[in-house]
């Protein structure tokens, strides 16, 4: 008995030790990138086609990244697939999940099922080859996330207003449906606030609860997850608001689990909520404008992150300023006080790009690659480890509208 | 070879006789899809009927030589298994769970379906497995002709989705969903955005067809039944009058004809099926409205030997000053006869269903009975068909199930 607790405990110490191994050796290590695009998607507003128009890109494409170096090699397609706008990778960085926002490559008016598409990732050639595509029980999903385990893929279907968690099955393809939630509500913007719009949705460190940002209805819903069945139901109270008309779109905690953070679309506000995991709570320790209030135009803020570290939280913002149109876009760089959990603006760092749609720090936490949705190009920043500020690196590659980064360490 | 030839051909006719005979004398499970507490909600408001008893489905014995029906069992306990449909090899039953909150509106939680094996000795039924349906107040349930999906009807959410079948009849995989955008008459409340109410396959089991009562249409879908997929036609539905809010659609014996049943227009359209095309070309409408009463009208159903078409109307009396006050009075069962040239429908006679709101009924397989669900007065109502009128009698048997409103017949092997 005491035989066999030994060998237990060496092989935990042993795996540990290779766990240990891998992350130390990821720090000069290669990264499969792996892109999202709009293949041919366009942007329809009240019927007229606006923004970028035509897009050659033919669905996932991959490169190369080198987090020693910041050298980002260029795209190669990897899998050739309608509007693969949200990607997400299984933990064990095995399987790599893709959604087809709109099968027809047009833009709304919503009634169009999106899918959800599995892939094996080949370990040494980060080559993806397809396990199978299920419809996501809506329309315009536009984020998918697994579930701590990787058991699950949960989906924000924008266009429909729902939220479906599907099954994965061992061989990482897609299974059945394990949960469905219809939001029905609205808030105060007529144009895009009329009906709900969940438009990002994740499990909450300990996996026990999923949060979803409904950008139609202003609230950041709180779900209990129960990861043995897939199960989502709403406990009391069931969300955080935030200020009408905001839109909540992307949400992330830090990495201790303490503080989540919600980025608001139309408003450009940060929300920063003290969590706990015990009742399911978010509780508001401030918010902050990440546009300023003399801006004339139209913000769309998109991409939310914080740094490996915890130290920094990063947001980007798109701007049509209609007059001298788009841009300039900007990542505004903020520190975390690790205690409160409020912010400090560090910077407003200039991309150089148009509509950062979408934007990832990589594993060790030395850079950021920044995805423009309009000026069709990935552009490298290094980050500072002491003060969060990004410096361009002139590393870039071209991309037709990239809108999703995911990285994948290489296991070699 | 000529020899063998013959045999399976002898062989054949002998099953048709034995298939026949049994049709005839056959012992059936009759399983009741139930309301569990469901609420009318109007306008946040609750009307009618509150409080059921029920718990699930409920099995009875039906024998159609005598007509004798069993005191109903409950053999599945489930929330508000609204809808039933039997897979074609009668193995298993499929059941939605239209509201697991035994609620009515306001249509945000999932419905649920949930897969049974059943023992067709015992007429007990097992459970494979229940399943999120990808929308809310899922309402109504179907197969394809294969067996391999189940599709279904989202009313809450406005879409409608198809499930695969795993070998052992358990619900697997979603294989298509389709959301409808869109509104009927803006006048009509429940007409603000869309609403499936029935989807079914055609006879060939290459198209599937959606009556959508909130948009006044009637869509066609290819539907591949390799992959379960479905999509869109060209043209793509078949319009009905504005606020006519299509509820129930059937195909006649010969799969040529179809007949739509509008809820709030109180109408029945005929169509021609042209099922190279996949296209509904409307050639008759009839009114079924009877004056200052409001119809409802919920089933249709077509004889066994194809001569006649029956639908049943909830009918109501509406307060002329105060809309919210609603007198449910009896229900009828409308008889019409099939012209056997025309396919056109004329109204024969309007039979009283034996309680209030006569939300669904069925045809024995045997083509004897006509077996009435009244749902407010909790019980089903025996008819005998006249083989040669169509005419309905009742035969004095009733047996009581709390809010009943879907039915299903299971040959007892």
């Amino acid at each position: 008995m005491q035989h066999v607790r030994n060998l237990l405990c060496i092989l935990f110490i042993s795996m540990l030790t290779i766990g240990a191994g891998s992350t130390v050796s990821a720090q000069d290590k290669d990264n499969f990138v792996y892109f999202g695009t709009y293949t041919g998607f366009r942007f329809i507003r009240r019927s007229k086609t606006q923004g970028a128009g035509e897009s050659h890109s033919k669905g996932i494409y991959m490169s190369r990244f080198n987090a020693a170096t910041g050298k980002l090699s260029e795209p190669e397609l990897a899998a050739e697939i309608s509007n693969p706008s949200f990607l997400t990778v299984s933990p064990d960085h095995h399987f790599l999940y893709a959604v087809t926002e709109d099968p027809l490559s047009v833009g709304p008016p919503l009634d169009h099922a999106s899918f959800v598409s599995a892939y094996a990732i080949e370990s040494s050639t980060g080559k993806l080859r397809l396990l199978n595509t299920l419809p996501t029980g809506g329309t315009s999903t536009c984020f998918i996330a697994t579930d701590k385990t990787g058991k699950y893929v949960l989906m924000a279907n924008f266009g429909s207003g729902s939220v479906s968690v599907i099954r994965v099955k061992d061989d990482g393809s897609l299974g059945e449906l394990t949960s469905f939630i219809q939001n029905v509500g609205h808030s105060v913007n007529t144009f895009i606030q009329t009906e709900a719009h969940p438009h990002s949705i994740l499990a909450s460190p300990d996996n026990r609860y999923v949060i979803v940002s409904d950008l139609g209805m202003d609230k950041i819903q709180i779900f209990h997850f129960d990861d043995k069945t897939g199960q989502l139901t709403p406990p009391e109270p069931a969300f955080a608001t935030v200020k009408p008309g905001g839109g909540p779109r992307h949400f992330t905690f830090t990495p201790s689990g303490k503080f989540g953070y919600q980025l608001s679309e139309m408003s450009g506000i940060v929300d920063a909520f003290a969590w706990d995991s015990t009742r399911g709570t978010l509780t508001n320790v401030g918010s902050y404008e990440t546009v300023s209030p003399d801006f004339k135009g139209d913000n769309h803020s998109a991409e939310i992150a914080v740094s490996p570290d915890g130290k920094f939280l990063y947001e980007s913002n798109r701007w049509n300023t209609g007059d001298t149109g788009l841009g300039p876009d900007a990542i505004g760089v903020y520190a975390i006080d690790p205690e409160k959990g409020t912010l400090t603006l560090v910077e407003h760092a200039l991309t150089g790009g148009i509509m950062p749609r979408n934007f990832a720090i990589d594993p060790t936490g030395s850079y950021l690659l920044a995805a423009h949705q309009y000026s069709n190009n990935v552009i490298v920043f290094k980050i500072d480890s002491a003060t969060g500020k990004l410096h361009k690196t002139g590393n870039e590659i071209k991309l037709d509208v990239p809108v999703c980064i995911v990285f994948v360490p290489v296991h070699s | 070879m000529r020899s063998n030839r013959f045999t399976v051909c002898l062989l054949f006719v002998f099953a048709m006789i034995a298939s026949a005979c049994h049709a005839q004398s056959g012992v059936f499970y009759i399983y009741f899809g139930t309301y569990t507490g469901f609420k009318f909600v109007s306008h946040s408001a609750t009307i009618g009927k509150g409080e059921s008893h029920s718990k699930g489905i409920y099995v009875s014995r039906f024998q159609s030589a005598t007509g004798a029906i069993s005191e109903p069992e409950l053999v599945a306990e489930i929330s508000n298994p609204s809808f039933l449909t039997v897979s074609p090899d009668h193995h298993f039953i499929y059941a939605v769970s239209e509201h697991p909150l035994s609620l009515g509106p306001p249509l945000d939680h999932a419905s649920y379906v949930s897969a049974f094996a059943i023992n067709q000795t015992t007429g007990k039924l097992r459970l494979l497995n229940a399943l999120p349906t990808g929308g809310t107040s899922t309402c109504y349930l179907s197969m394809d002709k294969t067996g391999r999906f189940v599709l279904l009807a989202n009313f809450g959410s406005s879409s409608i989705s198809v499930l695969r079948v795993n070998e052992d009849g358990s619900l697997g995989q979603q294989a298509a969903f389709v959301r409808h955008l869109g509104h009927g008459s803006l006048s009509v409340p429940v007409q603000s955005s869309p609403h499936p109410h029935t989807i079914l396959v055609s006879p060939d089991n290459r198209y599937v067809i959606v009556s959508d009562l909130g948009m006044d249409k009637v869509l066609i879908y290819h539907f591949d039944d390799k992959t379960g997929m479905l999509s869109p036609l060209e043209p793509a539905f078949a319009q009905v009058e504005a606020g006519g809010g299509p509820r129930r659609f059937i195909f006649d014996r010969e799969g040529q004809f179809g007949y739509q049943l509008n809820e709030m227009g109180s109408t029945l359209i005929s169509y021609a099926w042209d099922s190279a095309r996949g296209s509904l070309t409307q050639f008759q409408e009839i009114s079924i409205a009877q004056p200052a009463l409001r119809n409802a009208g919920a089933e249709l159903q077509i004889s066994a030997d194809g001569r006649f078409l029956y639908a049943s109307n909830r009918l109501s009396r509406i307060d002329a000053q105060d809309p919210s006050k609603i007198d449910r009075l009896p229900g009828t069962i409308a008889q019409f006869a099939i012209d056997p040239q025309k396919h056109t429908l004329t109204e024969l006679h309007q039979f009283p269903s034996g309680g209030v709101m006569p939300r669904y009924f069925a045809i024995d397989p045997t083509g004897q009975y006509l077996l009435v669900l009244n749902q407010v007065s909790n019980n089903l109502v025996q008819f005998k068909i006249d083989a040669a009128t169509g005419r309905l009698t009742g035969t004095g048997h009733e047996i009581k199930v709390d809010t009943p409103v879907c039915l299903q017949f299971v040959p007892e092997v």
